[in-house]
């Protein structure tokens, strides 16, 4: 087998609120290899969010090791982990987190500001990504002039854009309704399906059915870590 | 590193936010509006004022000094210089006549306050000067139009006159002086020259003057009870030291100064002029510093505020910036440009404010000529530079606040 893209081992994550130690994340280990189709299951307040911002290197853990592609992400700098950020990784969010007063394209644009590309090549990426989801005729649209679906998209379109290692989407249907989620759903199956790998967190069965590896999460700490035998690849729209 | 693109990025960020906020962004400013006003139009006018010093002094002649009784800077003890004895004509002309250190060197005779008449018209405050005719030889001596008196007129004691600027524009503003006769001392003048302008500003009087031959002075206004200037031209400004040092060596002797007394007259230079612009500038430096401080710290503060507002309203778009990979000297550079924009935009608004000032200013006080009617545009520099400093001191501490934000609390945030 190749070598993970990610490794984690006995990673916890603690916040204190009020004198009090809330323990968000305790002792989890993991390996997750290139070109798996991964999703984080479990109920509310489990810890899901926080270990997925922890291998997304917005949040480093209270203890243990993470080592991203064979490297100690705990000796990085911030100005190392933001690199991360940009590089490899491609985040989607539960409430889509555009920016309101910027184009879709613009959107799509700013990973690519960061990691200083020409605004020619820029813009060039970004329509290319925003045609890949299907959106070349919204371009110019601002977030509140597309639907929930169509935010998701362009949401999508920006964490691909970079062409990272990874795409760790949270929660990612949590504000659709079930047809705009299967139709997210089949955006992230063709993602996998193409060579990226896929981090997906959710607390619904039904889209952790899509993925080929399910792992629970209960009260911080891996409940089961098992390949998903029957995995979703129809996408009829009930 | 800071790369191109998210400079790119900043000012675009700064704009919109100016664009999306016009009022607020307008009253923000307000202070350092006032603060670069302050900081245009103090340097306009010392700006003006060297120029006006300049040209005096250039006038009078870097080289020239002026053994008097009285001293120009009035520093001394006003009681001591008033027990000094008059220097006279006879001690004027020993000295003209022995000094050797100087190019040129004259008596003059001065009757100030004095009132001259052409037909029925009068002017006042005129200073009437007897001098020889190698007056001419001296800078202050330059004709404009006309001509000088000669040695034959100066020593015959006839009765022409070489009017200064200020009284040749008063009196003939069509510039037809030559020919025309005017009263002076209740005795009629032909007029034969015109002077060029040499004052600006508060040495206007020196333009307020007219000038006759010495031995006709002392025939209308007699020899005794005044005491006489001596100016001596040293050639160039090197041998103004040497000069110096003979012109008072040879007063002493001339006046019996013993040795170890202090002198009994005063040499004065067109420093001494320096000197009063200097004072004028340090006041105008002390008023403006000042208020130019006060509008900053103003400034500083409102800014500082609207900034700390701005991090705030925009904590959620800082972490969506930090989630896709934007480094904490990203965020610093794009709040530090934001806030030098709003300090830049207000420069602007200054300058354009003060370009309709200034140019209502020379329109209204047209004796301000040394002033330019326009902002000098090393101002302009200075005023946006300035603008930029006083941004970034305003946005600092906003934009490391906002740079140091943790990026899942800030994607957290909802406003
Ligand atoms: N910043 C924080 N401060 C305090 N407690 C937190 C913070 N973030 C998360 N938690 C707590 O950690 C636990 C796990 O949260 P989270 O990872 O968001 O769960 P999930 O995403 O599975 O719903 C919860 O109990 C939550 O209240
Ligand atoms: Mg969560």
């Amino acid at each position: 087998m190749s070598n993970p893209l990610i490794h984690i081992e006995h990673i916890a994550r603690t916040y204190e609120m009020g004198g009090e130690t809330v323990h968000a994340l305790r002792d989890v280990s993991l390996d997750i290899f290139p070109n798996e189709y991964v999703a984080l299951m479990g109920p509310s307040g489990s810890g899901k969010s926080t270990l997925m911002n922890i291998l997304g290197c917005l949040d480093t853990p209270s203890s243990g090791v993470y080592t991203f592609k064979g490297l100690d992400v705990n000796e990085m700098t911030d100005d190392d982990l933001a690199e991360i950020r940009n590089k490899e990784i491609g985040f989607v969010f539960q409430t889509f987190n555009l920016l309101p007063r910027a184009t879709a394209l613009k959107n799509i644009e700013l990973p690519l500001i960061y990691s200083g590309i020409s605004s020619e090549d820029r813009k060039e990426r970004a329509i290319k990504a925003l045609e890949d989801v299907g959106l070349g005729d919204r371009m110019l649209h601002r977030p509140n002039e597309l639907s929930g679906g169509q935010r998701q998209r362009v949401a999508v379109a920006r964490a691909l854009v970079t062409k990272p290692s990874i795409i760790l989407a949270d929660e990612p249907t949590g504000n659709l309704d079930t047809k705009t989620g299967i139709e997210i759903m089949k955006l992230f199956q063709e993602l996998w399906s193409k060579g990226n790998t896929v981090i997906l967190v959710t607390h619904e069965e039904d889209i952790a059915r899509h993925a080929r590896r399910i792992i629970r999460i209960r009260d911080g700490k891996v409940e089961s870590d098992t390949i998903n035998p029957n995995p979703v690849t129809s996408f009829e729209i009930p | 590193m800071i790369r191109i693109s998210e400079i790119q990025e900043s000012f675009r960020i700064a704009f919109e936010g100016l664009q999306a906020n016009k009022l607020r962004s307008f009253l923000t400013t307000l202070g350092v509006v006032i603060g670069i006003t302050f900081v245009i139009l103090m340097g306009w006018f010392l700006n003006g004022l060297d120029a006006a010093l300049e040209s005096t002094v250039n006038l009078l002649g870097t080289d020239v000094m002026y053994i008097d009784k009285w001293s120009w800077s009035g520093g001394q003890n006003w009681r001591k210089t008033m027990q000094r004895k008059n220097i006279t004509y006879q001690q004027a002309m020993e000295f003209c006549n022995s000094v050797k250190t100087a190019e040129v060197s004259l008596p003059e005779a001065h009757k100030w306050g004095t009132t001259v008449k052409e037909r029925d018209r009068t002017i006042t405050g005129i200073s009437v000067i007897g001098v020889p005719y190698s007056y001419s030889q001296l800078p202050a001596g330059t004709i404009l139009y006309g001509r000088f008196f000669s040695q034959f007129e100066d020593e015959y004691s006839t009765n022409v006159t070489v009017l200064g600027y200020g009284v040749a524009k008063a009196l003939f503003p069509e510039g037809d002086a030559i020919g025309r006769t005017i009263k002076i001392g209740g005795r009629t003048f032909e007029i034969i020259g015109v002077i060029i302008k040499r004052g600006t500003m508060m040495m206007d009087f020196v333009d307020n003057q007219v000038i006759i031959p010495i031995s006709t002075f002392f025939g209308v206004y007699g020899m005794t009870g005044r005491s006489i200037s001596i100016a001596v031209k040293a050639g160039s400004a090197e041998k103004l030291d040497e000069a110096r040092a003979e012109a008072t060596g040879l007063m002493r002797s001339i006046r019996n100064v013993p040795p170890g007394q202090e002198e009994d007259f005063s040499i004065n230079e067109t420093q001494t002029f320096k000197e009063q612009v200097e004072t004028l500038r340090l006041a105008t430096w002390g008023i403006g510093i000042g208020l130019t401080l006060l509008s900053f710290i103003v400034g500083i503060i409102g800014i500082m505020n609207i900034m700390f507002v701005s991090v705030t309203e925009r904590t959620k778009e800082i972490g969506i910036r930090k989630s896709l990979g934007a480094k904490s000297s990203s965020i610093l550079t794009q709040f530090l440009v934001e806030s030098a924009s709003l300090c830049l935009v207000g420069a602007l608004i200054a300058f354009t404010f003060c370009s309709v000032v200034i140019a209502i200013a020379v329109r209204l006080v047209p004796e301000a000529d040394f002033l330019t009617p326009y902002v000098p545009p090393q101002l302009i520099l200075i005023a946006a530079i300035v603008s930029i400093i006083v941004g970034i001191l305003a946005g600092i501490v906003p934009a490391i606040r906002a740079s140091a934000l943790d990026p899942v609390e800030a994607l957290r945030y909802e406003s």
